[in-house]
């Protein structure tokens, strides 16, 4: 926890605000590395080490760890890039599998005892993932149609007279090449943000409420509270797999449509 | 899309697919309506500080909206 918001006695309760996400060196003044970084990189080594093993001996009758590697992985097969995209999609399940992996794990970090704080409430991961999304499916439309081919066919659509395409096609451009990225981005960092906030305001104001404010309405108020965020903890857990899902999902999507031909 | 579905899937399965590809559409079109008001509302701002004329503004908010809500209805709403 970041010191603003355990900087409580005395002053009364110091609600959670977006100081809370701001984390000082993790291992002391003039170090580089902080606790969300930590996150992303055992994380990382996580998922890494999670598949390799489960991929390492691959056996006709698969063991436990690779049976439970196959069957995530072939969740991101079926559910997101076969009904997503269809059988183009299958090249690409590598790296929505990773998409999918990483994000999953690196937002769970929020409910995680111990851990708990989800690193990708930090804006530049999901804006470096949704770039890289960004990057390969355009490639893959620019490869499919070439350079004019593919930015006519996406700025202009045909069945418009000449004159409005000045109107549109800026629109088009921007919404493509820009607001994709840009909301698949703040979708992901917001849900984490805000669900990490709502925890963060449910324990720390139920232990003010029991500690330090106390009396019968303290203690039952902030009892009420506690329970109240361990179901929020489970609710948050939903929240983390669902946004890594819809991220995946809607990556696949674009990648799909760069893959079809015509509308 | 329903050309790339795999061979063996079952009905409820294409449908789903659809209901997905459904999902996308909606966000496409929150996009291009926020485009069209984040270009045009840019250009109308820039008119506007040019001329000092704070009119300009609204007029490109309003022509963009316009012109995304169009696009919208050309992409997703043309067909049955």
């Amino acid at each position: 926890m970041s010191s603003s918001v355990l900087a409580v006695e005395g002053e009364g309760f110091v609600s959670p605000s977006p100081g809370t996400f701001v984390y000082p060196p993790a291992f002391g003044e003039g170090t580089f590395v902080t606790k969300p970084m930590l996150i992303v990189i055992l994380g990382s080594l996580a998922v890494a080490v999670f598949f390799f093993l489960a991929a390492r001996r691959a056996a006709m009758v698969p063991g436990k760890t690779q049976f439970v590697g196959e069957s995530l992985y072939g969740f991101v097969r079926n559910s997101i890039a076969l009904e997503a995209i269809g059988k183009p999609g299958l090249k690409y399940v590598p790296y929505l599998a990773t998409v999918f992996f990483f994000l999953a794990t690196l937002n769970i970090s929020g409910i995680l005892p111990l851990v708990q704080f989800p690193a990708t409430s930090k804006i530049a991961i999901p804006l470096v993932l949704a770039v890289i999304s960004c990057v390969i499916f355009n490639v893959i439309g620019i490869k499919r149609e070439g350079l004019g081919g593919y930015f006519k066919h996406m700025m202009f659509p045909s069945g418009i007279p000449w004159p409005v395409y000045i109107l549109l096609a800026p629109i088009e451009f921007v919404s493509t090449i820009i607001i994709r990225p840009l909301t698949l981005t703040l979708r992901l960092t917001f849900n984490m943000f805000a669900g990490h906030l709502v925890l963060v305001l449910f324990i720390l104001g139920g232990e003010y409420l029991v500690f330090e404010y106390g009396g019968v309405v303290g203690i039952a108020a902030g009892t009420v509270a506690l329970l109240g965020s361990l179901v929020l903890t489970a609710f948050e857990g939903f929240v983390q797999l669902l946004q890594a899902y819809v991220f995946t999902l809607l990556s696949a999507l674009y990648i799909g449509g760069a893959l079809q031909d015509e509308h | 899309m329903s050309s790339h579905a795999p061979d063996d899937s079952s009905k409820a399965e294409s449908d789903r697919a659809a209901g997905r590809e459904g999902q996308a559409d909606a966000y496409g079109a929150l996009g291009l309506i926020i485009s069209g008001v984040l270009v045009w509302g840019g250009v109308g701002f820039l008119v506007a500080e040019r001329l000092d004329n704070r009119l300009f503004v609204m007029l490109g908010l309003l022509l963009g909206m316009g012109a995304g809500l169009y696009l919208v209805w050309f992409r997703y709403g043309r067909q049955t």
